[in-house]
């Protein structure tokens, strides 16, 4: 409950605060103290010291999990804000606003981590999306930008409408918001006797939840939006909103995990949502020339890796997921970070960057490394814990196999970048000045990533104890 | 005093850090002192150790689990027992002595490379020390892994050789596939036990089938053929003369190729129940014995004599073990450690007086040059060739008897061995010290003894080749006078329970020593005679003295049936199987992955009216599949 | 076609039960569709430039009414929207106010609280300035 309410008013806070004071980067001061405070305030719930305690009537329920995984957003969030915080300064006039939507979508993000029925998971998913609609037209003349708020806005009303839909169906069979075991267990198991209107409610969920974390083939807002809306909000979505959206995915559900037992259909379903997803964003994204279109890309091929978190529930798969978001999530905040600052978003604008800027080289190619899965960064333990969980459910090792083999494609995007930055001649020109202060911050993440892959209990070590 | 163990690693890697760390800044001085001192301070932790196993037996200090994977646990563990003091007190002792040398003999590198060598040097001792202490078969593979590596950077130190190198590669490689078995028969254990810790596996030996004990051993065999240069995986020994004397010491005399040994004698229980594998090792170790000691007849060069001497004796400890006498053959590595070490130490005596000269036809009259290492070597001589009551006669005494008591036929063809060990042995100094000069007037002028850290080393290791056999006086001559025997028999107490005795009279003992020793004198008296005088002659060796001046062709051998087969093969795959097969299939995944990034883009079009068409469609898709999975699953099932 | 049977399966209690509400829809929409149809086909037809114009109460039409307005306009609206919202919100609070008590109070009172916030805001912001 800390988080909630302190994430909300730390969006009222800055709304005035773009009013109060007329220097940007004291906004951003502000807006970095602010999300210290509700850091603070969600340990505070996590390590029971103390609780704003408000009745919700059994609509939100707060376990550990959730709060860990509001912990590893807040933190993400933090080093976006110390990255990039000078880009959002320059995105436009409002920066205040900004900084507020980001607040409100980290609300939603706290409501998504305690949900306890479709309702609030519903209001969660709306405080998370309509932020971004207007964040991604933050760019007010560009027409590019105006154009990705729109589709944006569009389809997402869109997958809303299927998720109301299928939310009214659910409500409608069983009378009630919260999720019953037997609604999942008639689902899972294909098509039943008890009732078709609760399982294709079910079925729609799944749907629009594919869409909110661009799974293919609900991914094709994906690519268009990331590419048109300011790279510095592009890196926020593409990060922590979609870390967020996935662990709301998963604790819908896989809550009932026990119920998902036999049902073929459900894992025909998976199966095929999650080679559709590996296959188009790894397959695009070897021809797209824009660094920022391959990383939306990119970014889909992660989301097939995360969805096996959905097609086998055990043990490791809470750990995995936990990992894989954090692995995810700062090294592609790293990367956005260094490509805003890049003059030219192409891949040849990266050409011998390794001579220009040696430190932006290194640790670009360290979260690339991680995005690719190389050991020794946290993408590879990130990448075992979700194979591992998938194999030890049993049955898919050809899944198991056809991934291994996408991650294989990916390298080769990915490594195109190193290989601009390394070996290829060429001025790559920031578009500022680099600061020292953003190089030691890089380099802290870098540290971060290579930490957790060596030593990825470094992380659950905080969950667990 | 558990905690003491670690530091008899510990100081050898501090060596191996500092100067590996900072050959660019220290000065040699300092460099030697350093390398030195840290296998002395070594070396008296060891004495500690010793001192304490011998009053209250084995300590097992476990420090960390190493690995931790699910069920098998395998823990970084030093075991200290009788037989590891023993060997620890070898190798620090005699790597100490050699360290010494090391700074005269080295001196005129220059500092970086200075350091270098004494880093390697350093590593050489820690890796084997680890191979030694360790408590399970895993810590024992890393420093077994680690000789193989440091021997690696030793013969190859002087890099700027081609054929150095060459050589450098031959032993890397040689060890590989030796360390292939070793490393398959660890794999077994983990698979049949899931444990490789030494008291859990004997403990549970019973759990294992006789096949299965015979495979291990065999495949542990076959890693000491590779470590300990048993036929046919000998090859590299001699090549490694390649690296500098001292290094040649350190891998002939205390580390490396005794590894084969300890590891046999380790698993002393295995293959005691394990009686094929025990025959296959007698034979290959009398075969390598016997056939190392012709080629050594011929060879020249006065390292390569050594060498196949080392290989030879290498062979006769195989022998040892091979006919259950443990306690033989550990007792002859020690003494061939001892006078070994004081051979190559000598050898490296001479070549540094004669400026890297290594022929020895080149050679002849160094006796009134070089008094000390003479004598030194003098005695060398004697104990390797077994002349009583030097060291090397109670070792080798102790082995063959065990082989006449196994089969007469192994202890007949090991005494023809050892003849010729005489033979060439005395043929090697006679014609080094003996006689008159050979070399160039040149040579003749700088001729002078080497300098007290080379000479000290030489006169303590003569001591021990001299005195270090009374440490295990056979029951012939004495009662109960085997203190070796005694003090190890814990570490082979389980085998000495399964085999029973089978004690020859003492008579015939004695006869046989006798008749031995009668033979061994005859052969000294014969070729001093015969060598002492020796001319160099231009004539061409013909006959059976060609083929072993050419080490049996064996080389040769090698090269036309393993080496050419393989680069032909290799050739094969890379111009036809890599280049139309491989990169075939590789490029055409590469044109079909970017053909279909190609197609794929199209589909987004950017309009926001087909991507919710086709995410409708993908809607429908995702319900009748959801609907009708049986029917598709049953579908998808005749397909596949 | 296992659920079309299961759709007519009375005994069902959540699909299926919702049929005769279906039959009730799919009557109710031919219904319309056939008067419709029907008064196209019968009715008589006479088209003068007269009857095609948009009737407008007698005045004539000018201009196109698709004109772009100053989004101002709607701004005001919408704001007016919220204002509306919260007044209906009065309204049940205000027939159980004293039910609610003191508690029920406060609560309207952070809710007032959360508005003038907002409304603050947008007037700090200059949203309400109508001229530039």
């Amino acid at each position: 409950m800390n988080a909630i309410i302190l994430s909300a008013l730390c969006g009222v806070v800055m709304m005035f605060s773009g009013i109060l004071l007329k220097n940007k980067s004291a906004i951003k001061y502000v807006a970095i103290a602010a999300l210290l405070v509700l850091i603070i305030g969600n340990l505070f719930q996590f390590y029971g010291i103390y609780t704003i305690d408000i009745d919700s009537k059994g609509l939100l329920s707060f376990d550990r999990t959730g709060l860990f995984f509001n912990t590893i957003i807040f933190v993400a969030t933090l080093a976006y804000f110390i990255l990039s915080g000078s880009d959002i300064e320059r995105a436009g006039p409002d920066v205040a606003e900004y900084f507020a939507l980001i607040f409100f979508v980290l609300c939603g993000v706290t409501i998504l981590t305690s949900f306890n029925g479709l309702l609030m998971f519903f209001i969660g998913i709306e405080i998370l999306s309509i932020p971004l609609y207007i964040l991604t037209g933050s760019d007010k003349k560009n027409l590019k930008s105006n154009e990705a708020s729109l589709k944006y806005f569009l389809m997402g009303s869109f997958s809303t409408g299927i998720l109301l839909m299928g939310i009214t169906l659910i409500y409608g069979a069983t009378g009630s918001f919260g999720l019953q075991s037997t609604t999942i267990k008639s689902a899972v198991t294909g098509f039943s006797s008890a009732g078709i209107l609760a399982p294709v409610g079910l079925v729609l969920l799944f749907i629009s939840m594919c869409f909110k974390v661009s799974a293919a083939p609900f991914h094709f807002w994906a690519p268009d939006v990331y590419d048109g809306a300011p790279s510095v909000f592009t890196s926020f979505m593409a990060t922590i909103v979609k870390a967020a959206g996935f662990f709301a995915f998963i604790k819908l559900f896989a809550a009932k995990s026990e119920d998902f037992g036999p049902g073929p259909a459900w894992k025909l379903i998976l199966f095929v949502i999650i080679v559709a997803t590996l296959f188009i964003g790894n397959i695009t994204a070897v021809f797209q020339q824009s660094v920022k279109r391959m990383l939306a890309y990119s970014s889909i091929a992660q989301a097939g890796f995360m969805l096996f978190a959905l097609y086998s529930t055990n043990d490791f798969t809470k750990d995995g997921i936990l990992l894989y978001t954090a692995a995810y999530s700062f090294a592609t905040i790293g990367i956005f970070s260094i490509l805003t600052k890049m003059e030219d978003y192409s891949l040849d604008g990266f050409n011998g960057l390794s001579k220009s800027q040696p430190v932006l080289a290194f640790t670009n190619t360290v979260f690339f490394l991680s995005l690719s899965g190389i050991p020794l960064t946290a993408g590879f333990f990130a990448k075992y814990y979700m194979l591992a969980s998938a194999i030890k459910g049993g049955g898919s090792l050809s899944l198991v196999i056809i991934a291994v083999l996408f991650a294989a494609v990916s390298v080769y995007y990915y490594f195109k970048v190193i290989q601009a930055m390394y070996f290829k001649e060429g001025v790559a020109a920031t578009n500022t000045p680099i600061t020292g202060n953003f190089k030691v911050a890089l380099i802290v993440l870098a540290a971060i990533i290579v930490i957790l892959g060596i030593y990825p209990t470094a992380l659950l070590g905080f969950y667990y104890f | 005093m558990n905690n003491l163990v670690f530091l008899v690693p510990l100081f050898p890697l501090i060596g191996f850090l500092i100067n590996g760390l900072g050959r660019k800044s220290l000065a040699k001085q300092a460099i030697g002192a350093i390398g030195s001192a840290s296998i002395l301070a070594s070396f008296v932790v060891s004495i500690i150790l010793f001192l304490q196993v011998k009053s209250s037996g084995a300590i097992i200090a476990n420090y960390f689990n190493f690995i931790d994977v699910a069920s098998l646990k395998i823990p970084f563990a030093f075991q200290i027992d009788q037989l590891s003091s023993l060997f620890l007190l070898i190798i620090t002792g005699i790597g100490f002595l050699i360290h010494l040398y090391s700074t005269a003999y080295m001196t005129d590198e220059e500092a970086p490379h200075y350091a270098r060598y004494f880093a390697y040097l350093n590593l050489f001792v820690f890796s084997m020390l680890l191979l030694v202490m360790g408590g399970n078969y895993v810590i024992m593979f890393i420093g077994w892994e680690g000789v193989g590596l440091c021997s690696y950077l030793l013969i190859g130190f002087w890099f700027k050789n081609d054929a150095y190198n060459y050589a450098a590669k031959k032993a890397f490689i040689m060890n590989r596939i030796g360390d292939l078995g070793f490393l398959l028969a660890v794999f077994w254990l983990i698979n049949k036990l899931g444990t490789v810790t030494y008291g859990e596996v004997f403990a549970n030996i019973g759990k294992l089938s006789h096949q299965d004990i015979t495979i291990i051993t065999a495949l542990l065999f076959v890693g000491a053929m590779g470590k300990s240069a048993q036929l046919p995986l000998y090859t590299w020994l001699p090549d490694a003369m390649a690296g500098p004397t001292p290094v040649s010491a350190l891998i002939h005399a205390a580390t490396m190729v005794t590894a084969g040994i300890y590891m046999v004698s380790r698993s002393n229980l295995l293959y005691t129940l394990a009686p094929a594998t025990q025959g296959f090792i007698a034979i290959i170790g009398l075969a390598t014995a016997l056939f190392a000691a012709t080629i050594a007849l011929k060879q020249n060069d006065i390292k390569k004599v050594l060498a196949y001497s080392t290989v030879s004796q290498l062979g006769y400890m195989f022998l040892g073990l091979g006919v259950g006498a443990y306690t033989g053959a550990v007792f002859h590595v020690m003494t061939h450690a001892f006078f070994k070490a004081l051979l190559f130490l000598g050898a490296g005596s001479v070549i540094h007086a004669m400026h890297h000269e290594q022929d020895i036809r080149k050679m002849g009259g160094l006796k009134k040059y070089l008094p000390i290492t003479n004598i030194t070597f003098l005695l060398g001589c004697l104990a390797i060739a077994g002349v009583p009551p030097f060291s090397g006669f109670f070792s080798k005494d102790e082995i063959l008897a065990a082989a006449y008591e196994k089969n007469p036929i192994l202890y007949f063809l090991g005494v023809a061995g050892a003849l010729m060990t005489t033979f060439y042995m005395f043929r090697l100094y006679a014609m080094t010290f003996l006689g008159k000069f050979r070399g160039t007037h040149e040579q003749e002028h700088h001729l002078h003894e080497s300098p007290s850290a080379m000479t000290i080393p030489l006169t303590v290791l003569a001591i021990l080749a001299v005195v270090g056999g009374f440490i295990g006086i056979p029951e012939v001559f004495a009662k109960d006078s085997h203190w070796l025997e005694s003090f190890l028999a814990p570490v082979f107490a389980g085998s000495k329970a399964l085999t029973e005795q089978k004690v020859s009279s003492h008579s015939t003992e004695l006869m046989m020593m006798g008749v031995v020793t009668g033979l061994v004198l005859v052969t000294i008296a014969i070729t001093w005679n015969k060598f002492s005088k020796y001319e160099a002659t231009t004539t061409e060796e013909t006959g059976l003295g060609k083929v072993l001046e050419n080490k049996w062709y064996i080389d040769e051998l090698y090269n036309a049936i393993v080496v050419n087969p393989l680069d032909a093969l290799a050739g094969f795959f890379k111009n036809v199987i890599e280049k139309s097969g491989i990169d075939g299939i590789v490029n055409g995944v590469g044109t079909f992955i970017n053909y279909s990034s190609r197609q794929l883009r199209l589909i987004q079009s950017g309009q926001v009216g087909a991507y919710i068409l086709m995410m409708v469609l993908s809607m429908l898709g995702i319900l009748l599949l959801w609907i009708n999975d049986s029917t598709i699953v049953h579908f998808l099932h005749k397909i596949f | 076609m296992t659920w079309l049977t299961l759709l007519l399966d009375v005994q069902d209690t959540s699909a299926a039960s919702y049929l005769p509400i279906a039959i009730q829809l799919i009557f109710a929409a031919g219904f319309v569709a056939a008067m419709i149809g029907m008064s196209a086909l019968v009715g008589p037809k006479r088209q003068t430039k007269d009857k095609l114009e948009t009737f407008t109460s007698g005045i004539t039409t000018h201009g196109d009414a698709r004109q772009p307005m100053a989004i101002k306009y709607f701004l005001v609206a919408i704001l007016f929207v919220l204002f509306d919202v919260e007044v209906i919100f009065f309204y049940p609070y205000a027939v159980n106010f004293r039910s609610l008590g003191w508690a029920g109070f406060v609560e309207v009172l952070m809710f007032v609280g959360f508005f003038l916030i907002g409304f603050t805001y947008i007037i700090k912001k200059g949203a309400l300035t109508w001229e530039d």
